[in-house]
């Protein structure tokens, strides 16, 4: 099968640390892929270089778009490119505009589709995925608790109706039935035919929900396999808590 | 003081304060966006005013007709300030924007001595705008010192309406507050700063335009104090919010006129009011009266 | 050596130069007379915009407005009474004021205090202001001062200005001020002093960090520029021999600004090749709005093409090299010559528990950062701090180093209660610490970033830094600080990199870096804010070693926060776990392996 995200020896540099080496994964459609690892393994970099928000090097770095079955090198191109092309992410940090409302956070979301009727829908759709952000969504983005604003950067990355959902960190700092709550959405994200990187440092949870996954040690994949055969893996437990 | 001068005081006091507020609002959106202070702002003010001397007397065109172009024009000019002299500097430090803004200011206004000359030329007034109207209780209205206002709170009105409610607008505020978080949704982020850059400068241009009348002159370096002014209007307002730089212009205005109409003694110190209300405000609220709290991180 | 040479080869400049300016009457014509008078006196002015902007960081827009006041009270000064009485044709002159007249030398020291007076009246509520609000209030008090002069026409003679100045302002006179300011400007900026202003400048935090009161240490800077301003603007007034309000408009300030920029920010050499080459561009340019005749064509001057060309100039330089001509870099003879490198051990005291943590909580608004945190560290102990992000760890730090006052609870060092201390208190009090996401001096080199941190031990004292042939012992001082630098740099490794740029270095010496600048500053405790990170496993490696290292060689108790759990694992003595604020663990490094709340906080629910 054809991957609809190739990445071959992805380098990221930030001045003198290298922060990514020679990382190379692949994504297909209608997978779940994590990317797991310790803090300062370099996961948010290696997304954050897809998206084309760092300049990041690498000997191959192709989107097949699933509308037009065209591939197409994203190296090089503007965040906004991406989004076009049916890449959306949710950032670390969640990054919602705090004197956004609610509302006026998705049809950011939305930004560049035109479809009133379907922006109108998605919303609806957002609102059904999250009904707390239905009740607050005249609130202002910083009024909102840590758990609501992930819900909002998740469902206001899915407004462009992308084909390739990445997730960076969603679980960070909510609470544990919280977090339980956002891998059953990311799954039924999924399960309505979204594929999904997903970035994550809670390994467990994330190897749970994921169909394959990517070990980042300092800058470089160590592990890599099916999200089962990873769980049960003790080499896991080693990157993250030191062997 | 009697009814009718306190009027005509109150008049003027809102007029200029609007005036102020128009060009604040222009150095306002750009700051909130760039953190730029664009010293070039007063100077696209003054070519509006200019574009319109060239329109009606030069080139003898209809009064009303040499406004819209003279307010194109300005917009073009804006925007090509923005590309030439800001863009390329966009991931520089600050600093670096702020003297390319220096230098565009002083460009724009000997770029006028040469073209213009240094001297001062007259502007048409539309005898419509200039002609009293008598109210009761022997007050004069002159329609310009009523028009000003008008003008530019429709215009201000305007533009918040595009702000709060179209998608630019949107895009707009979403920048001011977290550039790569907006890019990430897809958003063009130098088109956006572009718009930004044009709806100041036509509301420069209007409000050169409106202060042409009123003084009826136009010079070269007629945009350097109100340029100052405005920016401090903004600041005062809380930088980067629109109504904010309306206020800030409505304060600095009455401010000015009122102390001068009160303690006419006072009248050389004019200028000075306005720099120590500055003052007062940065230390007692930091960010303006709507500005929003900053804070550093460690 | 180096040293005997460089100040020979100076000296000999300077006698050379004196010679030309004896003999400058007779070679140059009146005109270049004036240029050179006035590269002398911009000099002046941009040396001392550059000490508060380029060196200090300060972003002031109000030099025209103490040029203003120099200008004026040393015209006031060496005016005759029979001048001022024919002048003062509007409102009569106070009369205290008619009388007054001091000679030239007089008038300018006494122009410079009056200047650095209202310097200081201003610095004292606007330095609080950070970034562009400082711009603009600076901007707005030389506004004011301007105004001022207009409106106290008793005083100043208001718009008519001063006339009739007399011409006070030679060769000699403009270049001995420049070189009177030049020595002493470079004199401090050599000195402990100028190595705290341009800490200040690089990162305020770090050089909390390190001891300083910045807030002092600006109004001083400020100051001083002030003082540098007034001088100028009594010197130009003295040379045009006429001034108004008018002359000291925002303009004025933007002039010396560009010098600045073209030069360079922060290069004392820049400052002076850029009033060179601004002065004489800004004069040369006069022909092209003076009419030409080459042969039979003649062709009309344009006024205004001159500042037209002028800010075109500027605004290319601005874009294709911001950095100016000099960027940060200065003069040195050295370039003429190859060079060679140098190189260069000590104990400390103690007490038993170093740092005593007690219920300390603390909140921003509604969020709880850190819940009810207690632990105490032993003399001698690495302990570690760790837990997933967002845990608080970076918190608990600037709570313990006096960033963050706790919202409740109590801190001991050492015995005594460092809880509302400010970070250079705590500094001084003998707590050290590095930054997660290193904060060095990035535009000095790796021995002036050591040199900031071992200052705060010998203090400095600004006003003898500025005469440093007088007071003698700044001399001896900075030799002692420059000896314990290298000698530290040398036990960490890093002499050999010691005039390399700080941000040049790789990243783990970049790290090796900031711990050497926290050391020199002679701690009892250390705090490592994530030591590791953005390292490879090699350089990882190497850090663990390296912190053994430390604890024993400087006799040191160490905190570290760490990510990397090979690196916690094997050189804490006892670790602390934080999850979301909650003090969740403690124990030995085997104890937290298996202690499945750990386990649970770092890999996820039902992993343990």
């Amino acid at each position: 099968m054809e991957a609809m995200l190739k990445i071959e020896k992805l380098n990221v540099n930030y001045g003198a640390i290298h922060a990514v080496r020679d990382v190379s994964l692949s994504i297909n459609k209608g997978e779940i892929v994590t990317l797991i690892g310790a803090n300062g393994a370099g996961k948010s970099s290696v997304i954050r270089a897809i998206m084309g928000l760092v300049k990041g090097k690498a000997e191959e770095m192709t989107y097949t778009s699933p509308r037009d079955g065209r591939a197409v090198s994203i190296q090089g191109r503007p965040a906004e490119d991406h989004v076009k092309l049916g890449i959306s992410l949710s950032p670390e940090g969640r990054r919602i505009l705090p004197q956004l409302t609610v509302e006026e956070n998705l049809a950011l979301g939305a930004y560049i589709r035109d479809d009133k009727q379907g922006i109108a829908e998605d919303m609806e759709y957002v609102y059904s995925l999250f009904p707390r952000l239905k009740e607050r969504h005249r609130q202002k983005g910083s009024t909102l608790s840590g758990g609501e604003q992930q819900m909002l950067a998740v469902g206001r990355a899915l407004m462009s109706r992308p084909d390739l959902l990445m997730l960076d960190e969603p679980s960070l700092g909510l609470a544990p039935i919280l977090v339980d709550e956002v891998f059953g959405i990311i799954r039924e994200i999924n399960a309505q035919g979204r594929t999904i990187l997903l970035v994550e440092q809670n390994a467990f949870a994330a190897l749970k929900a994921a169909h394959r996954a990517y070990v980042l040690e300092v800058g470089a994949i160590s592990l890599s396999g099916t999200g089962q055969e990873l769980l049960n893996d003790p080499k896991v437990r080693a990157a993250y808590l030191g062997g | 003081m009697n009814l009718n001068i306190f009027v005509q005081h109150f008049i003027n006091a809102l007029s200029l304060g609007s005036l102020y507020g128009l060009v604040a609002v222009g150095y306002t959106m750009v700051y909130g966006i760039l953190r730029l202070i664009n010293f070039a702002h007063g100077d696209i003010f003054m070519l509006g005013a200019y574009f319109v001397y060239f329109a009606t007397i030069v080139y003898k065109l209809n009064w009303f007709i040499g406004v819209v172009i003279a307010i194109i024009l300005t917009t073009i000019c804006g925007l090509l300030v923005d590309r030439i002299a800001y863009k390329p500097l966009r991931e520089a430090p600050r600093i670096s924007a702020l003297i390319s803004a220096i230098g565009v200011s002083f460009f724009i206004e000997n770029f006028a001595v040469v073209v213009f000359t240094g001297m001062p030329r007259p502007v048409v007034q539309p005898p419509i705008l200039m002609k009293p109207i008598e109210l009761s209780g022997g007050v004069r209205l002159i329609p310009l010192g009523i028009l000003v206002p008008v003008v530019s709170f429709v215009l201000v009105g305007a533009l918040l309406w595009l702000l709060y409610c179209t998608k630019p607008g949107l895009a707009m505020r979403a920048i001011s507050f977290d550039i790569e978080a907006t890019r990430m949704m897809g958003v063009s982020v130098n088109r956006i700063i572009a718009l930004a850059f044009g709806l100041g400068s036509a509301l420069a241009a209007v409000a050169g335009i409106m202060w042409a009348l009123r003084y009826p002159r136009v010079e070269p370096f007629m945009g350097m104090t109100p340029g100052i002014k405005a920016f401090i209007a903004a600041v005062c307002g809380g930088i980067g919010s629109v109504p904010g730089a309306m206020i800030g212009g409505l304060i600095l205005g009455f401010v000015e006129i009122m102390s001068v109409a009160f303690f006419p003694t006072l009248s050389g110190y004019k200028d000075a009011f306005a720099f120590l209300l500055l003052i007062m405000i940065l230390l007692f609220r930091p960010t303006g009266l709507l500005g929003e709290k900053l804070e550093d991180k460690i | 050596m180096k040293r005997t040479r460089n100040l020979l080869l100076t000296v000999a400049a300077v006698v050379l130069f004196a010679f030309f300016l004896d003999k400058a009457p007779e070679l140059l014509n009146g005109y270049w007379q004036r240029i050179l008078n006035l590269i002398a006196i911009n000099a002046i002015l941009a040396l001392s915009l550059n000490l508060i902007y380029g060196i200090t960081g300060m972003f002031s827009l109000g030099h025209a407005g103490f040029m203003a006041i120099g200008a004026y009270v040393s015209a006031l000064l060496i005016l005759t009474p029979a001048q001022k009485n024919a002048m003062w044709i509007l409102e009569d002159i106070y009369p205290w004021l008619l009388n007054v007249n001091t000679p030239f030398i007089v008038s300018l020291v006494l122009a410079g205090l009056a200047a650095a007076f209202f310097g200081l009246l201003v610095a004292l509520p606007v330095l609080r202001l950070g970034g562009d609000y400082l711009g603009i209030a600076t901007l707005g008090f030389a506004e004011i001062i301007r105004i001022l002069i207009t409106n106290t026409a008793r005083l100043t003679n208001g718009s008519l200005g001063l006339k009739g100045i007399p011409a006070h302002t030679t060769l000699f006179m403009s270049w001995g001020c420049l070189g009177v300011v030049l020595l002493c400007m470079v004199c401090m900026l050599r000195s402990n002093f100028g190595g705290v202003l341009r800490a200040v400048r690089d990162d305020e935090v770090a050089a909390r960090m390190m001891g300083i009161n910045t807030f002092k240490v600006k109004v001083i800077a400020f100051t001083l520029g002030c003082f540098g301003g007034g001088l100028g603007g009594a010197l130009m007034g003295n040379l045009i021999t006429t001034i108004d309000p008018r002359m000291f408009m925002i303009t004025q300030t933007y002039n010396i600004l560009m010098i600045i920029v073209v030069g360079g920010l922060g290069s004392v050499t820049g400052s002076l090749i850029g009033s060179v080459l601004v002065t004489t561009m800004l004069e040369w340019l006069r022909i092209v709005e003076n009419p030409i005749t080459i042969g039979s064509i003649n062709i009309p001057g344009i006024p205004g093409m001159r500042m037209v060309i002028f800010s075109l100039l500027l605004i290319v330089v601005i874009i294709f090299r911001r950095e100016g001509i000099m960027g940060m870099r200065e003069f040195s003879w050295d370039i003429f010559f190859p060079k060679k490198s140098a190189k260069p051990k000590e104990t400390h005291e103690d007490s038993d528990t170093v740092l005593e943590v007690k219920d300390v909580m603390l909140k921003f608004g509604g969020l709880t950062a850190i819940d009810t945190l207690t632990f105490d560290i032993k003399h001698g102990q690495i302990m570690g701090l760790i837990g997933p992000n967002g845990a608080g760890k970076t918190s608990a730090f600037n709570v313990i180093s006096g960033f963050y006052k706790p919202t409740s609870g109590s801190i001991k060092f050492l015995g005594k209660s460092i809880g509302g201390l400010s970070p250079d208190e705590v500094c001084k009090a003998g707590m050290s610490r590095t930054f997660q996401n290193i904060r060095l001096f990035g535009h000095e080199t790796v021995l002036q970033n050591v040199m900031t941190g071992a200052r705060i031990r010998q203090g400095y004292h600004w006003w003898m830094s500025l005469l440093p042939f007088v007071f003698t012992d700044v001399l001896r001082e900075d030799a002692a600080v420059r000896a314990q630098a290298l000698d530290l740099l040398g036990q960490l490794g890093l002499a050999d990199l010691a005039e390399e740029t700080a941000s040049s270095l790789p990243y783990g010496a970049q790290r090796r870096l900031e711990i050497a600048r926290a050391l020199a500053t002679r701690p009892k405790f250390l705090l490592l804010d994530e030591p590791a990170a953005g390292m490879n496993p090699q350089e990882s490696e190497e850090l663990l070693k390296f912190i053994r290292r430390l604890r024993d060689e400087f006799d040191l108790t160490i905190l570290l926060i760490e990510h990397d759990m090979k690196v916690v694992m094997n050189v804490c003595d006892y670790i602390h776990v934080l999850d979301q604020g909650v003090h969740i663990a403690q124990g030995t490094p085997d104890e937290i392996r298996a202690n499945p709340r750990v386990i649970e906080a770092y890999l996820g629910k039902g992993a343990a």
